[in-house]
């Protein structure tokens, strides 16, 4: 039997594993870099809307009051003690902050304009994004469930706030698998003052294999770890080292008939197609000056604006889920000029994104979705004198989407006149989760994995589609 | 215990007559039996509640007890006479007459029939709830068979009709044995005197120096530390380095000594509670504070502390029971035979640790530690801790009563200034995360829907009702009675659960294929007979691990060859019954040990802090708070994978990306998966350049000067055999290859990148 069948039957016995249940396939199935993987069937339920995901992850809590929820109301009641039915009963962070005195609310100090055919509001602080008010779905009154960062992040990412569960990246790619070749699934990129808090487990394949694991991309050096040949050895000798290899390991396949070196000599060839495509990948000499200003990237960097080019990059060659972090955005001390600081990276090339994926016909096929992992508060919050923040807050925080299969240009959601709740139905992040799931193709109910004698899901037993924002 | 006094105490105020027994009989249980039983009985919990015993009604379900003696108020009554939101029976009333019966039933003191008053126990036919028996080993002749495991083996195989594979050649087997019971491959010294060895016993002897050798305690260790969720951080947001290191040589110690496994259970999950505890047995209860934990601000500690013991439960129920305990948190387990009151039952044994609950204790975070040092170096750290916590405490002051510019501030600066030098002055001590219980036990409930916040009925300390009781003297029960149950020998599941782990270190899985899960949802086991032989051998033996090794790795089943057998294929495809042995890809560890020992660099230095072996760049870049990665200097930097500092939120990706645990939550299985990123590690990071780079200087040492016999050399170097011709011939092309693409001849240079492709051979990642 030549390699190819070989190949072939390992791949249509992994499919029968997966049909007979738990425990026969868990070896097998982690075979293959999710990557590399035909295209699943597993978790293709429905048609889908989009091939490709990609997450702006606002990692500290972006203060949705200073950017898209406007309060007007907030102003009549600046400073004034927080009426008791908006906090009676609820947890803070930092409850020692807030249990000296009732807390004051605190009014925004930007300017909000309208902008789309919606009136969608802006602040000062997101120009860019105003002006893709027509290509964006913002959502108001989104809820979580933990009021701390790791937890919170993990909640977003896994449906738990517990560390130890697949990320939504995996569940995606371990239900419907890759498009690209020579790329894997799952890709992580980062950008800010500091990693995400949390770290590798907002990307942990958690009980699924470690194939369906994000793997973290540097937009400066290495994209992945470990892909530049080491010093000293040429493409050349890198291919014959590689060829040597599969010769050796095809003797050995020929001598034992275990199918798992066949998938070894795969892997090796898609780590040497990695090799080679990885450095295009991050070459943005390809890019013209045009597009390098639209996003404001520079070559070489590793910020947000890279990334975003990168990410686009990314879902252009095939790559089914993307999400970059993007850090500092916990602004309890002061509300302006840090905000002002991270809004000022984020905005052009959040903005830009959107705009080169839609004139290069990729935005149909694609989801970005921009969120953090909870909102601030309507309070302020004081922790050194002539200074004010915003503390956490999880019952109404702010989100946008753009892309296919969802209604851009619309607002849905509402919150209450100082932004405490919302005011019509709870949008949940398992809705969020849910919703992704559903344009990728998903039935958020059915993609399913049997650990410890239960059926897990990324949704747990929650999860919706948001209402109203489906097109 | 508690109930039998309240029972007593009442019986003082509500004497009961012989009027009243026939009154409950005639009456009351007719009842109950027909309107409550079907949903409240000690098999069908609904509520938590068991309205099946006088114990169980007494003590009540999840809303707190059902009913009281005398008490008119009692919630049964108010839920019979729909006076609330819980009404009862389900979807109907009952007569007012009927209602009347408990009423009286109540106001008489609860007279009951002797048969009624004592709980019952649950009862269930799945098969890892009945006791452990010692069957006999299967009639068989057969010269393939070396222990009583294998007439087992063979019963099974000649029901399929499938003969064994004979056994694997030495040097297969020696590579093997030594792979899994230290982890390490073996020298060629070391295999050349096996192979030369013509006495009968010579495989035995083999084995034996490898039980005896202190690298079999790393080996098993490592195991032991998946399950413990081992790492060197705290893990969440900080993150932040963590003193457990202690624990973990403990172990290794604890394997090296072959200490029981019964004492290796009780001392880490009570060694605190036992009488005048040695340093080292409060050591060991450094395995449950392996729990992640969080020091982020603003969090509130109660929360993650209640995370912390829910995790202990769930990870006690995954090593010690097969259990998906962790189910029954939020409700009654769908499957097993657990209730939600039953799990808060085992989170109370675990829930009186003293560790930090409140905000105002954040400096003690991490706590309780063991102080290991003289006692004048006990005495200065604790002078030098206060000194500390003085000095941040009148900065606070100072910064409180300061106006103006904090970063201007003379004052401010030199008070921190003083505070970074005295930091600086951190007396040396050796400290260790412990297990201690407080001083006041704290309020076991019943956590509403799994949530902390919502608190259910009062419980006790208890074990589950499905499980043979649990016998003390103690009331409540302790953390160390809890363990003692554990390894009592009438627990049907610490044995076949333990002895099934490690028959899937040596086969790649257990009898049980759901190792974690012997409930009803988990597989059956293919061998029950010898899971069950396997176990009682096990306990018979005192628990005797190395023991148990010894009878896997001596039997013919282990040795056999594990070349495919078609023949066998068609009719065992997964090779459950075992008719060869399995080729397992090795553990993340273990690859790296391998070339260690290929490349001639391995350190053999046991224990003591963890190690900084080179991290590819960038690999630590994805952590909120930025650690520094100095790569360990000496032998340091070639120690055992199990060394490598383990940094959870950004683990080292040649740990990780071969499948080493995230340290999250027991690991009771290595997935073993098959990637490129693998590949890319093994062909481009330069640890693995470092060692490629010294096997080819090693091959052009040590062997004669000619390209077939260093091919010969470093072919046996890394897989432990000769290569055959074709791959002797197909090296070679690769060998001259390299040297005409040289402009100057490098021998180093050809023979490192023949190094490359050794250690990147499927074999050498494999035990066959």
């Amino acid at each position: 039997m030549d390699l190819e069948n070989k190949i072939l039957r390992h791949t249509t016995r992994r499919h029968f594993f997966e049909n007979c249940g738990f425990g026969l396939g868990k070896a097998a199935l982690a075979s293959l870099l999710a990557g590399n993987l035909p295209a699943a069937t597993r978790g293709k339920h429905h048609a889908s809307k989009i091939d490709s995901v990609i997450f702006l992850f606002m990692a500290g809590g972006p203060s949705q009051l200073e950017l898209f929820d406007y309060k007007p109301q907030l102003v009549k009641w600046d400073a004034k003690p927080t009426p008791e039915e908006f906090i009676k009963g609820k947890r803070f962070a930092f409850m020692d902050t807030f249990n000296k005195e009732t807390p004051k609310l605190l009014a925004s100090r930007r300017e909000f304009k309208q902008a789309g055919n919606s009136g969608m509001w802006f602040s000062d602080l997101v120009p860019h994004i105003s002006t893709v008010a027509d290509d964006i779905a913002m959502i108001h009154g989104v809820c979580t469930e933990n009021f701390n960062h790791g937890p919170a992040k993990l909640f977003t990412n896994t449906g738990s706030v517990r560390t130890g569960r697949p990320s939504i990246g995996s569940w995606v790619t371990y239900g419907i698998g890759n498009e690209s070749k020579d790329l894997p699934g799952f890709v992580v990129l980062q950008s800010g003052p500091r990693g995400p808090r949390g770290g590798a487990a907002l990307w942990a394949s958690g009980f699924l294999p470690t194939a369906y694991q994000g793997v973290p991309f540097r937009s400066g050096g290495d994209p992945i770890l470990d892909l530049s040949s080491p010093k000293g050895v040429t493409p050349e000798a890198q291919r014959r080292t590689i060829e040597a290899i599969a010769d050796l390991n095809k003797m050995e396949l020929q001598a034992t008939g275990d199918e798992e070196i066949a998938t070894r000599i795969s892997q090796y060839e898609m780590a040497y197609r990695m090799q080679t495509s990885g450095p295009e990948l991050i070459d943005f000499g390809q890019e013209s000056k045009e597009t390098l200003d639209l996003y404001g990237a520079e070559p070489g960097k590793a910020t947000y604006a890279n990334n975003c080019l990168l990410a686009r990059r990314l879902v252009e060659r095939g790559v089914r889920f993307v999400q970059l972090y993007h850090t500092d955005w916990d602004h309890h001390d002061d509300i302006t000029k840090p905000l002002e600081r991270v809004t000022k990276e984020v905005d052009q090339p959040t903005a830009a994104l959107i705009k080169d994926l839609k004139r290069r016909g990729l935005l149909d096929r694609t989801l970005v979705i921009w969120s953090g992992e909870f909102g601030r508060t309507p309070m302020g919050e004081v922790r050194e004198k002539g200074k004010i923040g915003r503390n956490h807050h999880i019952d109404a925080f702010s989100l946008f989407m753009a892309g296919g299969g969802i209604k851009n240009g619309h607002v849905v959601g509402t919150t209450d006149e100082f932004g405490f709740s919302p005011t019509e139905e709870k949008i949940e992040v398992f809705d969020v989760q849910a919703t992704i799931l559903h344009l990728l193709g998903i039935d958020h109910k059915q993609l399913t994995y049997r650990f410890q004698g239960r059926d897990f899901r990324l949704t747990d037993v929650s999860g919706r589609l948001i209402p109203g924002l489906l097109s | 215990m508690r109930l039998a006094c309240l029972i007593l105490a009442a019986g003082s105020l509500f004497a009961q007559s012989a009027a009243d027994t026939e009154f409950f009989d005639k009456q009351v249980r007719p009842l109950l039996r027909a309107n409550c039983n079907g949903c409240h009985s000690v098999n069908s919990l609904n509520g938590g509640l068991a309205l099946d015993s006088l114990e169980a009604l007494r003590k009540g379900g999840n809303r707190g007890p059902a009913a009281t003696p005398g008490d008119n108020n009692s919630l049964i009554l108010q839920a019979v006479r729909h006076e609330g939101a819980l009404k009862m029976p389900l979807g109907k009333k009952l007569a007012p007459e009927q209602v009347a019966v408990l009423e009286q039933w109540i106001a008489k003191g609860l007279p009951v029939a002797q048969d009624f008053k004592a709980a019952k126990r649950r009862q269930t036919r799945h098969w890892a709830f009945q006791p452990v028996t010692r069957p006999a080993p299967p009639a068989a002749a057969h010269p393939w068979i070396k222990s009583p495991v294998d007439n087992f083996i063979l019963a099974k195989l000649a029901e399929a009709k499938i003969q064994p594979s004979p056994e694997a050649n030495r040097a297969t087997l020696l590579r093997r044995v030594s792979l899994d019971l230290i982890g390490l491959p073996p020298t060629l010294e070391e295999l050349a005197a096996f192979e030369n060895d013509k006495s009968p016993n010579a495989y035995e002897k083999q084995v034996d120096r490898l039980l005896a050798s202190p690298h079999y305690g790393e080996r098993q260790a490592r195991f032991w530390l998946d399950l413990a969720r081992y790492a060197d951080t705290d893990g969440y947001t900080i993150d932040a380095p963590r003193d457990i290191v202690q624990w973990r040589d403990w172990v290794i110690n604890a394997y090296n000594a072959n200490m029981p496994y019964d004492r290796f259970t009780i001392e880490q999950l009570a060694g605190d509670l036992l009488p005048n505890p040695t340093n080292d047995q409060l050591i060991a209860t450094g395995f449950h504070r392996n729990t992640p934990s969080n020091f982020e601000g603003g969090i509130d500690f109660e929360q993650y502390r209640v995370e912390a013991v829910a995790d202990r439960v769930a990870t006690t129920g995954s090593v010690w029971m097969g259990l998906t305990l962790g189910c029954a948190r939020c409700h009654d387990h769908k499957y097993d035979p657990i209730s939600q009151r039953e799990f808060y039952q085992i989170f109370a044994f675990f829930n009186n640790a003293d560790e930090v609950d409140r905000e105002a204790d954040r400096k003690y975070f991490n706590k309780p530690f063991l102080e290991i040092g003289t006692p004048e170096q006990i005495a200065a750290h604790q002078k030098w801790d206060e000194d500390v916590v003085a000095l941040e405490g009148k900065i606070r002051n100072y910064q409180e009563q300061l106006v103006g510019n904090a970063d201007m501030d003379e004052g401010l600066k030199k008070l921190r200034g003083e505070l970074n030098a005295l930091r600086r002055r951190k007396p040396k001590i050796q400290r260790a995360m412990i297990v201690r219980d407080r001083a006041t036990p704290r309020d076991h409930y019943i956590h509403l829907g799994g949530d902390f916040t919502r608190k259910g009925a009062s419980v006790q300390p208890d074990t589950p009702s499905v499980m043979p009781a649990l016998k003390t003297q103690n009331n409540p029960p302790n953390r160390l009675d809890f363990a003692r149950w554990l390894m009592s020998k009438d627990n049907p599941l610490t044995a076949r659960v333990t002895v099934n782990r490690i028959w899937q270190h040596y086969f790649g899985k257990g009898f049980v294929e759901t190792e974690n899960d012997f409930g009803v949802m988990g597989d059956k086991p293919t061998h029950p007979e010898l899971l069950d032989w396997l176990s009682s051998e096990f306990m018979d033996s005192g628990w005797n691990l190395k023991h148990l090794h010894k009878t896997i790795v001596m039997s013919g089943v282990y040795r056999q060859d594990s070349a495919n057998r078609p023949d066998a294929a068609a009719a065992d495809p997964y090779n459950k019954l075992l008719a060869r042995q399995n080729r397992l890809r090795l553990e993340a560890e273990a690859i790296r040990d391998s070339a260690l020992v290929a490349s001639n660099l391995l350190s053999r230095k046991i224990g003591g802090p963890s190690v900084f072996p080179p991290l590819p760049a960038g690999a630590g870049d994805v952590t909120q708070v930025k650690r520094e990665w100095k790569v360990s200097p000496g032998e340091d930097k070639y120690r055992r994978g199990l060394y490598t500092y383990f940094q959870r939120s950004a683990a080292h990706p040649a740990l990780i990306t071969f499948d080493a645990p995230d340290a999250t939550v027991a690991c009771t299985r290595r997935v073993r998966s098959n990637t490129p990123l693998q590949a890319l590690i093994l062909l481009n990071d330069d640890a693995y350049f470092e060692f490629a780079q010294s096997l080819g200087k090693r091959i052009l040492a040590e062997a004669p000067p000619t390209t077939e016999a260093r091919i010969a050399h470093g072919w046996k170097l890394v897989t432990h055999r000769a290569p055959k011709p074709a791959e002797t011939a197909r090296l070679a092309r690769f060998v001259d290859a390299q040297s005409d693409a040289q402009t100057e001849k490098n021998e180093e240079a050809v023979w490192t990148a023949a190094a490359r492709v050794l250690l990147n051979l499927d074999e050498f990642m494999t035990r066959e």
